[in-house]
Parts: C-alpha cells; structure tokens; sequence
C-alpha cells in the first residue's frame, strides 16, 4: 500500500562538537501510525525528534511534514503546525490547576481574563472524547506521574496536535498506568492522530507500535512492520549482537549459604519511620540482606526510594527505628564513617550523587579514597597514586576514556557508571546499596553494572537494589519487596512461585495494608 | 583552534576597551595623546610608578586570593571590603594594646591578629550559611556596612589619638612597621607576603585532601554528602580562611602603608578584589597578574588625570566593561550538549 507520508525527515545529519548524532537519518510517519523510535540511549532518536521538534536545527537534511518543507522553525512553530511533543520530563506548573496548565501561554477568549468554567467545560469534553481521565481544576501538585502525563498529552490535544512525540513515556508509569497509556494513544490514533514512540524498551513496542525504526549509533539501521518482528530480532539490531542470558541464573551460587548467614544480616533495617516531607516519608520499613543476597525494591519511583537509600547513607536521620551494618548499630554514624563500616553506594544520579563533573577521572577516584592512606598522606594528595588507582579502575572496568586527567563531564554515561563502580567496589564492600544503578544506562553498559553487582554477591556483599525496572529486578535479586507510599511488603523468593500480578497490585498500591497485617 | 579562540576573544576584549577609553577621553575634550603618554608614564614610567603599582597590587592580591577560596568552595564572599577593616582593626589593637613589644614578636602577631580578625568575621557569615542556610551574598555585604562603620565609631571613641582632632587612631610603635624592601619607595614587606600567601594558596587547593575537600564542595555539594564530606565544615572553613586572607589584606595597609587606623584605609580593594579574582579565573597566579594589571590601570589613570585632566574614575569604568565582557563569555557555555 501506498500512503503518502504525514511526515518525511531525509537525510537528517546533525554533530554536536565534531560527533555525529544523526548521521544521515531518514524516517517517515504517515496518518493514523503509531511509529516507535527504538534504540539504546545515545543512539539518536531525541536528538532527531528535537530537530524535528525545532529545538535543534539540522546540519543538513530536509523535513517535510504534510506536504510543506519545515526548516528553521522553533517549538512554537512545530505547535502551531501540529506537531506536538511530550518531555521525558514534565513541564508542568505544580501550583496551577490542570486546566491552568493546558491552556498556559494561549490567548483564550477574553485573554487575560478567561471563562475558566467554560475552558474546564472544553477539557472535560476533550478528555471524555479520548478517554484521558483529569479533573480539569485539581492541582497538577496533587497529581500522580501518570494522571500528570495524561495532562501533557491533554496540552498538545487541546492545541490540535496532529503528530504527538512522545519520549520514554512509560519509564515513570506502572505497569497498569503503562497499559493505560497505550489505550489511550490507541484512540487517539483511532482519531487520525499519529504517534512517535521513543522507547528502548522492546516489549511495548511489539504490543503497540504499528512500523518499528531503529537507530543504532546515529544511524537508521531497520524500518520494519511490528507484525513480522520478534524480540530477539529487535534487540539484535538494536545492539549489533545477541543479548546475553539472564545473569543470575547463570552466575555461581552465594558462597555464604544464606542459612549460616541468616542470624547474622549484612544489613538490617527494624521498623525505619521517616515523618513524610511533601508526601514522602517511610512507615516502619523493615528488612534485611544477608552476606551474597541480592534484596530488592520494587516501586514507583517516589514512594521513598530515595528518602530509604538517604537513611541508609547517613545523609537522613530516621525519626525512629534502628539500623544495623554486620549486626552493628550505625546511628549517628555520617556517611563517612559508614563508608568505613563497608557501605558502597551506586546512585542513578551520577551528576549530583556520584560525580563531580568538573573534576578528571582521577579526583573522581579520589573522591572515594580520602581515608585511604595510598592514597591522602599527612594530609596531602599523592597525585600519582591517584592516577595509577584511576588508572587501573579505567582497565578493570573498562572505561572507555583518554585517561586519567579527562573531565569526566566528556565521558558518556554508560562510562561515568563504570567509573563510580570501580571506585565504589574496588575495596570489597561489604553492603552495596544499588538505587536504580542502571537508569539511562544502554543494554551493554546496564549488562556490564549487573555483571558486577551478582561478582559482588559471590563475593559475599549484601546487595540491596532499589529499582522501578521489574526485568531488572527479576534478573538479579534473590528476594524482593514493594515499597508504596514508604510501606514495604514482605519479601517475596524471586522464583518460580512469584506472582507477577500480585506484584504489579502492589507497586500500584492494592493490597499493600493487608499485606501489612498479614506480616 | 581552541587556543586561537581564545587570542581572538582577548584581541576584541581589548580593542573594545580601547574604544570605550578613547570615547571617554575624547568626551571629556581632553587631548588622547597627553592622555595615553599620562597613563603610561603613571603606570610604568619610572622606578617610583612602577613600585607603586606593586604596592597598590598587595592588598589586592591578598584579598583576591582569599574571594577565591571562597568562591572556589561555593561561599561567594562579597564581604573582604569589611574583612579588610576588621583585620585592619585587629592588627591596630594589637599595636595599640601591646606597644612595648620587640618588633620580632609584635609584627607577626598584627598580622596573625589581622588574619584572625578578618577570619573570624567573615567565619559568622560562613556559619549562618552552612547552619540557616542564609544566602553569604546578601549577609556578606550587610557585613560591610557593620564593619566599616564600627571603624568609623572606633576611630571617633576608644581608638581615637586624643592629640589630634581628625577621626584617626594615634600612630602605631615603629617596631611594628613593616619594612620598606626597596629605599626610598613605599614598598614594603606586604608583597612577599602576598606572593608567599598566593603559594601557599595554590598548594593548599590542589596539593592537599582539605583543599580537594573544599574544591569538591565548591562543585558539587550533593556529590560531596554522599562522598562523606561535610559540606557545613567546609564552608565555615573556607569562609574563615576567605576572610582570613582579606583580614591580613587590611594588616598589610596598616603595618606597610598608614602605621595608623583611619576611615577609608580601603578605596574598595574588597571589591577589586572580587574583580581581580574572577580575571585571574581563582587561579592563585591568575590573581597575581590580575592585580597587577588593575593596580597598573589605576595607579596610571591618576597620573593621566594630573597629566590630562581626565577623571581617575575612568578605571572604574572600564572595570566594569572588562567584567561585563568577561561574563559574556563564560567557558561552561561551551559545554557539549547532547
């Protein structure tokens, strides 16, 4: 069949300092298509949908939408042209209403005095009409991720977006939330609306996507019809091999058998309470991880994760409950101090948490080595053994650099993580905590970070792993709980005998206070 | 290519400076000839110009170096005008207090008084930051005003020379002048100590963990948390050391140049210094030139407003054009975008 194209983009190319991120993209969307944009991170799908978008302009190359070649335009063009694109972050005003923020920035009628009631009698009929679920006058403050997205989607609706871009939509939602999304981008596209799909997350795009494009290091590898595609043909263009097999089937058994270890945690939480700040706090959260156990958290993001990895750090002080690092209590121990007790921690944030940009590789290294005295001696700094260990980390692990004195701001992200790793682990930790240590990672730098944490469990550290990503979690821990709203569920064995369904439930919140009972 | 940048970027910052002094000279009517041959001879034209322009380099040198600090820990010190009259206040007391001392002993305690002085004042700001989290550029300045009105008190009151009817305090012991090093001019010991001071600075940043410990800190406050590094304990120690060295700035004056306390010991020096830090881009050696080169600018734009009649005030002007120039092209905006 024949369609002629809504959009065709031919021949995008676009460098950012002499590196091409777009090397010679074509890639067209016709009407009523839901077209995903796959690839691992890096590969070029948001810098193309940003030129696109009119955030970047293009090298070279031509785009023509609807029949008229578009150059040189802004978003604000791209708008008003109909091409309409959802952040991977929101943008969002949380102090306004829902209807506030769809129509912030339009001159509705009798601008700069609305009809408020008549815009909110507008909305309610336009989220009735594609099923998009929001109180038009609840604050955005009060929304959770998902209804928070749907309000995003409800701006470019509102705004006559014939072409919805949407980046890594379903890396904030739950696994229900996700499955509403696509009903309602299924509408919408039963409305004549088309849909661009970044994602790297191969099952969605097998379920929802009508064609399929992947780009694989600035370049378009494959356009092809989800209907013939398989996974392992997905992910093999998407990578350029053959994903490996689950990693913790295939890794040695913990050296420690857990019941020798058991009266004797690596780490222990009792009853942790955290009073709630802007909603997040932590209801008595208990659990523990045995020397080589991986234990992990389930949840959506901002259910406490972070406030729980904070209290374990010693940059949080719970209100009430105890902790313990190799049956020792920790309280009023600062982070340095626990990090002398054996704690390692690999955050998702390396900007903030892991790294200091402006510094090289080897003042990153030394970042974790400031007790040690190879390292820091009568107080001075022995730049060369700092090299050297930066040195070594960069071979072990892999760090793909120019070496030790490059600013690690220039290393990719996958590169940053490998660095913190050696860093963190390299002096045999005895309690890791892992918060999301694979986010925004590509498949072969994530496989390289969950390669060393299951080296680690052999090793006889006790892992926790707190993580939104199920697969993730699903391959690595040996036991897991929820966390919702700071309560966590009992532990579940990651076997056979787990229920996916009871799982999603939880991370959703059902059943979470009679799970709580029960226990 | 990165480098030739650079050379094309200083060519244009310095013709346009030209341009706004041209513009200034020629607005004022004044002859740009006699104007230029004013300025250059002020500035470098004899032995005596150029050791004046040494001596008006000292105290902005030292309180450069001590901005830098703080700027480069994330404590953005507004406040070594005010640290310069306390440390010129300490170091005064001392002499005043103890004036029978032999000047081995009394010479380096001003000074180390000085630097206590200036460091302790500027520690308070530094603690209400890391405790309160009150903004150092807002409390910083408000200090300023504290100290350099406390002087104006001091000089009317109990530090006053009853001998005398202007606000001054009576002259300090001749043991704890510091000594002149090149006869018959003003320069005295306070550059080698500045010189040393930009050493010492320079090594505790880069050679030292306290030093990596405040540059980290500078950089990334989160990042340092989680590395175990206590953000509030650096701050309050690159606070008191900041202040510390604008404190021993204010010791210089008064042991090198003036030997008395007086309103105005400072023309601004805490806010050159400011501009001095951010040329020298807080590279102790960066701040060295730096202040050499505005205490060139404005040692010789008083001689060319004897010679021409062109205001002094033109170093001020093109001081801030200088900045505003500077800023405009800031070196994380070439930052790789992704």
């Amino acid at each position: 069949m024949v369609v002629p194209a809504m959009l065709a983009m031919r021949d995008i190319r676009k460098s950012f300092a002499g590196v091409p991120a777009n090397d010679g993209i074509s890639f067209d969307v016709g009407e009523g298509e839901i077209h995903a944009l796959l690839g691992e991170n890096g590969a070029g799908k948001t810098t193309l949908m940003n030129i696109l978008y009119g955030i970047y302009a293009a090298d070279s190359g031509s785009i023509v939408w609807r029949g008229e070649v578009l150059g040189g335009h802004g978003p604000k063009e791209a708008i008003a042209q109909g091409i309409g694109m959802v952040h991977q972050h929101f943008m969002l005003v949380p102090t306004l209403s829902v209807s506030e923020n769809i129509t912030l920035g339009l001159k509705s009628r009798g601008h700069p005095f609305p009809d408020r009631r008549r815009l909110d009698t507008d909305i309610l009929e336009l989220s009735a009409r594609y099923g998009l679920d929001v109180d038009p006058a609840a604050k955005v403050a009060s929304l959770s991720v998902g209804e928070r997205q749907r309000v995003e989607i409800m701006k470019l609706l509102y705004r006559d977006a014939r072409l919805l871009i949407l980046d890594e939509p379903t890396a904030v939602l739950t696994p229900g939330e996700t499955d509403g999304l696509f009903r309602v981008l299924a509408t919408c596209k039963g409305q004549g609306h088309s849909v661009i799909l970044i994602t790297h997350r191969i099952s969605e795009v097998l379920a929802f996507a009508d064609r399929i494009t992947v780009l694989r290091d600035g370049a378009r590898v494959a356009t092809l019809e989800a209907a013939g595609a398989t996974a392992a043909g997905l992910s093999t263009l998407m990578i350029g091999r053959e994903l490996k097999s689950p990693a913790r089937r295939t890794a040695p058994a913990a050296s420690l058998p857990r019941s020798a270890a058991g009266d004797r945690a690596g780490l222990e939480a009792r009853a942790i309470s955290l009073r709630p700040v802007a909603g997040k706090g932590l209801q008595s959260v208990s659990f523990s991880v045995a020397p080589g156990e991986i234990f992990g958290i389930a949840g959506v993001d901002g259910n406490g994760q972070k406030e729980l990895a904070e209290c374990l750090l010693g940059l949080r002080i719970p209100d009430s409950g105890k902790l313990l690092f190799g049956g020792l209590p920790v309280e009023g121990l600062g982070p340095r101090q626990r990090k002398r007790r054996g704690l390692a921690y690999v955050s998702d944030d390396r900007h903030h948490d892991g790294l200091v940009l402006g510094f090289d590789l080897a003042e990153n290294y030394l970042l974790g080595k400031l007790d040690d005295p190879r390292f820091v001696r009568f107080g001075l700094v022995d730049r060369k053994a700092c090299l050297r260990g930066a040195g070594g980390a960069i071979a072990d692990y892999h760090v793909k650099t120019r070496g030790p004195t490059e600013e690690v701001r220039l290393l990719s992200g996958g590169n940053q993580q490998k660095l913190i790793l050696a860093r963190e682990l390299s002096s045999g930790p005895a309690i890791i905590v892992a918060f999301q240590p694979a986010r925004g990672l590509d498949i072969g730098a994530t496989e390289f970070v969950h390669e060393r944490l299951l080296e680690r469990r052999a090793a006889g550290s006790s892992v926790l792993l707190i993580s939104s990503d199920m697969d993730e979690l699903l391959g690595l821990a040996d036991r897991l709980a929820v966390l919702h709203r700071g309560r966590l569920s009992p532990a579940y064995d990651n076997d056979g005998s787990l229920d996916m369904m009871r799982i999603g439930l939880l991370m959703g919140g059902q059943g979470m206070a009679e799970e709580a009972c029960a226990s | 290519m990165r480098f030739l940048r650079t050379l094309g970027f200083a060519a244009l910052v310095l013709l346009l400076v030209l341009a706004v002094a041209a513009a200034l000279v020629i607005a004022v009517r004044a002859d740009p000839g006699k104007a230029a041959s004013g300025f250059l001879r002020g500035a470098f034209g004899s032995f005596y110009s150029i050791s004046e322009v040494l001596v008006r380099a000292t105290p902005l040198i030292l309180a450069g170096l001590g901005v830098s600090i703080g700027f480069r820990t994330g404590f953005f010190n507004i406040g070594a005008e005010g640290q310069i009259y306390l440390g010129a206040t300490a170091a005064t007391a001392v002499g005043l207090l103890f004036p029978g001392l032999p000047a081995l002993v009394l010479l380096p305690l001003a000074l180390l008084c000085g630097f206590a002085g200036g460091g302790l004042w500027s520690a308070v700001p530094g603690f209400l930051k890391s405790r309160f989290g009150l903004s150092e550029v807002i409390t910083t300045i408000m200090f300023n005003y504290i100290a350099i009105n406390v002087v104006g008190i001091l000089v009317r009151s109990v530090m006053k020379d009853p001998s005398y009817p202007l606000p001054m305090s009576p002259d300090l012991p001749e043991a704890m002048h510091l000594p002149v090093i090149l006869e018959p001019t003003r320069l005295h010991l306070g550059l080698v100590i500045a010189l040393v001071a930009a050493l010492a600075v320079w090594f505790l940043m880069s050679r030292t963990a306290a030093g990596f410990r405040m540059r980290a800190v500078g950089l990334n406050p989160r990042g340092s948390l989680v590395a175990g590094i206590s953000v509030p304990a650096n701050l309050l120690l690159a606070s008191a050391l900041s202040g510390g060295l604008a404190g021993l700035a204010g010791a210089s004056e008064i042991t090198g140049i003036h030997h008395r306390l007086l309103e105005g010991i400072s023309p601004g020096f805490g806010y050159v210094a400011i501009i001095a830090a951010l040329l020298g881009r807080n590279h102790p050696g960066g701040i060295v030139i730096a202040s050499l080169g505005i205490a060139a600018l404005q040692v010789g734009s008083s001689s060319m407003q004897r010679a021409s009649g062109v205001p002094s005030s033109i170093s001020w002007i093109i001081m801030g054009v200088l900045v505003l120039l500077i800023l405009a092209r800031r070196p994380d905006r070439d930052r790789v975008a992704r």
